[in-house]
């Protein structure tokens, strides 16, 4: 079965499955890569980046375009969706990777955001669900709504806290689907992978 | 150990049933933040029935638009660690959520009454685990604390909790906010396993969807 992610017709986002190792070595090139400026500007001596440090970084490089900044909990959701050495930081080919999926979520807000307000409703977000892929119950997106948004409005940081938060679901449901046929065994144990991803 | 087990079925017997005692020791007396200088308000006048006098004077200090019940935000002002930083959202919101029985969002004053009490439990349960009193809990403290409580957790799981919610530092340790908040969404989603698994089988098989719907609606 296909998993919620894939790009819609027309595309315009990014499709999931991760590229490249992190923290591989550097490339040849990296330092003319114009995101490494923004990175090696907030990164330390160690060269991973931390939550208030991405989201300075992301601030800077103004990948929120005309939107509010992220807020310092949603750069820790974000961390926590790449950070595959559970270090809780970045480094800058994960911080890479961060970029291009955060890109594809805001080229899709933007679709939906028709009046340029920096917010959506709940039916524009569960039309938005819906393009990437997600079935869900209406149950579920009542609580994915009150969960995700501010005032009754979805604003472009709340959207980006609910795709990182479906996505990493999605992962953990997939990684034991070996045979994809959608439905999963979960042993007890697995709550920790579970609390982990929420 | 309270709350040990049987073979087989669920651990995690926690504190804090929403609106009751737990296993790991009664509500004591009131003992919640100080009251201020000039006490705790009206002795008794003004509390509704069943609501202790501090607790009510302090659910006035904090429905600071006085709309008769308190929200996320509010409720982030009023709470603080041990290190003086106040209470995460997501901490917050899980607890509203808990004591909110109109599934507005914000919680009246016998929500906010129970969830003190909540909250005190668990203060006391952390002091208990923080064995070298540094007012935060770190490797060693949370591999024990899962332990006592029942879990069967693997030290990498205790590791990356650490590294997400603690300080960047050699030593990472949480504050009593990420703790309740971990305890919390461990137990939720035991319980919605023991909920699924009706025939006490140790294992729960669901769909994408239903996998989905089971998380976002209790645990997010």
């Amino acid at each position: 079965m296909a998993f919620p992610g894939q790009p819609a017709p027309g595309g315009g986002f990014y499709q999931g499955g991760y590229g490249g190792a992190p923290g591989g070595p550097a490339f040849p090139g990296q330092a003319q890569d114009p995101l490494y400026g923004y990175f090696a500007a907030v990164a330390g001596q160690d060269g991973h980046i931390d939550a208030d440090e991405l989201q300075r970084c992301l601030t800077q490089s103004g990948i929120a375009g005309a939107y509010k900044p992220f807020n310092l909990e949603t750069c820790r959701l974000m961390i926590s969706m790449l950070d595959r050495d559970m270090s809780g930081t970045l480094g800058f080919e994960e911080f890479k990777e961060l970029w291009a999926v955060v890109s594809g979520w805001k080229q899709h807000f933007m679709s939906f955001d028709r009046d340029g307000s920096g917010s959506v409703d709940r039916q524009e977000l569960e039309t938005a669900l819906v393009n990437m892929g997600f079935r869900l119950s209406p149950q579920a997106v009542t609580a994915i709504t009150r969960r995700f948004s501010t005032h009754g409005k979805i604003t472009f940081d709340d959207y980006v806290a609910c795709c990182v938060k479906l996505r990493a679901l999605t992962e953990c449901f997939r990684r034991r689907d070996a045979a994809q046929q959608g439905v999963v065994n979960f042993q007890y144990d697995d709550v920790s992978e579970l609390v982990r991803n929420q | 150990a309270p709350g040990a087990p049987p073979p087989g079925a669920y651990p995690g017997a926690y504190p804090g049933a929403p609106y009751g005692g737990g296993p790991y020791g009664q509500p004591g007396p009131y003992g919640g933040p100080q009251p201020g200088p000039y006490g705790g308000g009206a002795p008794g006048g003004n509390a509704p029935p069943g609501v202790d006098p501090e607790a009510f004077s302090w659910f006035q200090a904090v429905d600071t638009d006085h709309s008769g019940y308190i929200s996320v935000k509010e409720l982030k002002q009023a709470l603080v660690n041990s290190n003086w930083s106040t209470f995460n959202d997501e901490t917050c919101m899980l607890m509203i959520n808990m004591f909110d029985k109109t599934r507005s969002g914000r919680i009246d004053v016998y929500g906010f009454s129970a969830l003190l009490r909540f909250i005190q439990q668990w203060r006391s349960l952390f002091q208990q685990y923080d064995r070298d009193q540094s007012g935060s809990i770190s490797f060693n403290e949370l591999q024990q604390a899962f332990t006592q409580m029942g879990y069967n957790l693997s030290p990498q799981f205790s590791q990356l909790l650490l590294a997400r919610y603690g300080q960047r530092s050699s030593n990472p340790s949480i504050q009593l906010d990420r703790f309740i908040q971990i305890c919390m969404q461990l137990q939720s989603t035991t319980d919605a396993f023991r909920e699924k698994d009706t025939g006490l089988v140790g294992n729960v098989r669901l769909s994408y969807e239903d996998f989905l719907t089971m998380v976002v609606t209790r645990m997010m």
